[in-house]
């Protein structure tokens, strides 16, 4: 099992605490059967493999009282591996009979605990899983004896899908039930299924517009205007404008895509976010210039504003968000740019009184967490307040838009929206009409102890 | 938490919790399998979670009932007789969320007879989402009793009221522009104003878990959005 290996390899402390902690499970959940690690071997299987549904509990299993010998003396750290396993494995006893909430965890592994955040022995299955589905595949488990898979959605921030798998273990003699429950996580199967009906629908209406356009000037150039030079000028120049559009919207498209796919993977890296802001201003110039705008940006002192992050999309973020800014600013306007830290992770207070503000994505509450506040504002004609719940859908645009202003692709926040999920921070945006929008971007601070560390959340109770 | 010298007393109460927590968890997924119902025009769905209305009720009489005997043979005091009664209190307001939820299950039932609404119809499931979210959230910080998690629900009941506020002149634009469509308009409305309503539901969950915990109420007046000025 290269599995075990390299879990021993790299982390050799880690497995020998984790085996300890593992010794009160060995307790509960192999308690009497006989060969003491191939109860938990079979959990680790099953897990693995889901080859155990139907299995019937072993009557061997049943008959031998033997207390279970210490440490497992087999070379195969058994505990380690359903510890280490990526997909949540729960051991559920069934406590007083007829109360449904009263049934408790008597083992979690790993991935359980930090998903669930279950913090103490013994907790209540209800705590940690609410859905009636789960619950009722775990009472099918320990009283009907049967096993059984149910879908189920976490519900939250990040949208995620899970499988469960329920199955009853074979108790000792006399002992409570107890039911084994696995989760395998679903979500980018399922996201990618809804993303392919999603772009059907969007992407072909949009693409559809230009090309109608450009079907429409070849007829012309091939029929009446075959022969007209000047006009022949005007309407490549448009067809070429046209051709332009679809490939920004195909580019758009696509890197939303690959954003999505990896929405539910943490970043990894840090970016100091003044900098990236002062390396989007300097590559923005020629446009800005073009627009005659100019950008009002003082960073505060280095490393201050560090978020954990991925460079290029943060860079993305600041991009999409100044561009924005300098669309909808008047001929010899400002866009100001802030960055401050350390702030909290709600959105920050609203400064104009007549402004209407909204929060377009809030992260999940983490006690603790400080962030980093990027504010981008502009002085343009700002935004309906009813506009303000669509601003991150794809492909909306602010009604009134003149259409030669459209070279937006409509995707520009969207694509901020999703990076800004998958960084596990939020956006909110403020705006007055007629007096201008602030958006504003916070991202989880980078520091030296991050607890995220896998093996600081591990660390058995 | 200060142990009690009867065992089973702490135990009756968190009993208690663990019940209401259950609830919950169906109101929930009520509100979810509404949504989705709704969404995805799914008639089959919406008849099954309208069958599962029933459910909720049993268990907000059971855990009332529950909460009068604790109230009559312990007579819980302070911290004790908050947990009790935010209980029955709580019980209250998710079964009203799921009335609510079967509500928008029987409209379902009506719109799926119509032609689908188009990008409205994606507008309320947004919205939806929200709210049930905020839901999540609340259960989630009654169930591991975080006030500043409730608290930060409570904040953040505007967002709901926004997204009605918004869907509403979207829907009148909607019927403005085909008479034909006024009647599934008026159902979609209604859809609206439900998950409007189970967001409000959610916030006063959200003040009950602050009182339950601090003993005080949630002072100053609750951030609202005045959504009847044209």
């Amino acid at each position: 099992m290269p599995l075990e290996n390299e879990a021993v390899r790299h982390r050799p402390t880690l497995v020998v605490g984790l085996v300890g902690a593992a010794a009160p499970l060995a307790l509960a959940v192999v308690g009497q059967s006989e060969p003491g690690p191939a109860m938990l071997a079979a959990a680790a299987v099953a897990a693995l493999g889901w080859v155990l549904s139907g299995r019937p509990p072993s009557p061997a299993a049943v008959a031998s009282p033997v207390p279970p010998a210490a440490p497992p003396s087999d070379p195969m750290p058994y505990a380690a591996i359903v510890e280490e396993l990526e997909d949540p494995v729960m051991v559920v006893e069934a406590g007083t009979p007829g109360e449904a909430a009263g049934r408790r965890l008597v083992f979690a592994n790993a991935a359980a605990r930090t998903l669930f955040r279950i913090q103490r022995q013994d907790a209540r299955l209800i705590t940690a899983i609410r859905n009636p589905q789960v619950i009722e595949l775990v009472d099918e488990a320990l009283i009907g004896g049967i096993s059984g898979h149910g879908a189920f959605e976490a519900g939250g921030a990040h949208d995620r899908v899970w499988t469960a798998a329920a199955q009853p273990l074979a108790a000792g003699a006399g002992g409570p039930p107890l039911a084994l429950l696995v989760l395998r996580d679903q979500t980018d199967l399922r996201r990618a299924e809804r993303m392919r009906a999603d772009f059907l629908a969007n992407a072909s209406h949009e693409l559809r517009t230009p090309l109608a356009s450009l079907t429409g000037f070849i007829e012309t150039l091939r029929g009446p205007a075959r022969d007209d030079a000047g006009a022949r000028e005007k309407f490549l120049g448009i067809m070429q404008t046209q051709a332009e559009r679809m490939a920004r919207l195909i580019d758009d498209l696509m890197s939303l895509s690959r954003i999505e796919l990896n929405e539910h993977i943490a970043p990894q890296g840090r970016v100091d976010l003044a900098m990236a802001v002062t390396d989007v201003a300097d590559a923005l110039t020629p446009v800005i210039r073009g627009r005659g705008v100019s950008i009002d940006w003082a960073p505060p002192e280095r490393g201050a504003a560090t978020v954990e992050g991925d460079r290029d999309q943060i860079i993305q973020v600041i991009q999409n968000l100044i561009d924005n800014a300098v669309k909808y600013s008047p001929r010899d306007g400002v866009v100001r740019v802030e960055v401050s830290a350390p702030a909290g992770g709600d959105p920050p207070a609203i400064r104009d009184p007549d402004a209407a503000g909204l929060t377009l994505l809030a992260p999940d509450h983490r006690p603790g967490e400080r962030y980093a506040l990027l504010r981008i504002s502009d002085f343009g004609p700002g935004l309906a307040r009813d506009a303000l719940p669509r601003l991150t859908e794809r492909f909306y645009r602010v009604e009134g838009q003149k259409s030669g202003d459209r070279s937006g692709t409509g995707l520009g926040l969207a694509i901020v929206k999703h990076i800004v999920n998958r960084h596990r921070g939020g956006i909110s945006v403020e705006s007055a009409e007629g007096r201008g929008a602030t958006f504003s971007v916070w991202l989880p601070l980078a520091t030296a102890d991050r607890t995220t560390d896998p093996e600081a959340v591990v660390k058995p109770s | 938490m200060n142990e009690h010298i009867v065992r089973s007393y702490e135990e009756e109460l968190n009993q208690l919790a663990a019940e209401v927590v259950r609830m919950g968890g169906l109101a929930e997924a009520q509100v979810n399998d509404s949504i989705q119902a709704f969404a995805k025009r799914d008639v089959p769905l919406a008849q099954a979670m309208i069958g599962r209305d029933g459910k909720l009720d049993a268990m907000e009489a059971d855990i009332e009932r529950a909460a009068i005997r604790m109230i009559a043979l312990r007579q819980p005091m302070a911290n004790d007789l908050r947990r009790t009664m935010s209980a029955m209190k709580i019980a209250m307001n998710l079964e009203r969320c799921g009335d609510l939820a079967k509500n928008i299950g029987k409209r379902t039932l009506i719109l799926a007879e119509a032609e689908p609404a188009g990008p409205v119809t994606r507008s309320i499931e947004r919205m939806g989402r929200l709210v049930a979210s905020r839901l999540k959230e609340v259960i989630d910080a009654y169930t591991a009793s975080e006030v500043d998690r409730a608290v930060s629900v409570w904040a953040r009941d505007t967002e709901v009221d926004e997204h009605y506020e918004s869907l509403f002149r979207e829907l009148l634009t909607y019927m403005m522009g085909d008479p034909r469509t006024i009647t599934a308009g008026a159902h979609l409305l209604f859809v609206a104003k439900n998950l409007e309503r189970i967001g409000d539901h959610a916030t006063n969950i959200a003040e009950i878990v602050h009182f339950e915990i601090t003993g005080q109420e949630i002072l100053s007046e609750r951030p609202k959005l005045d959504t009847l000025t044209p």
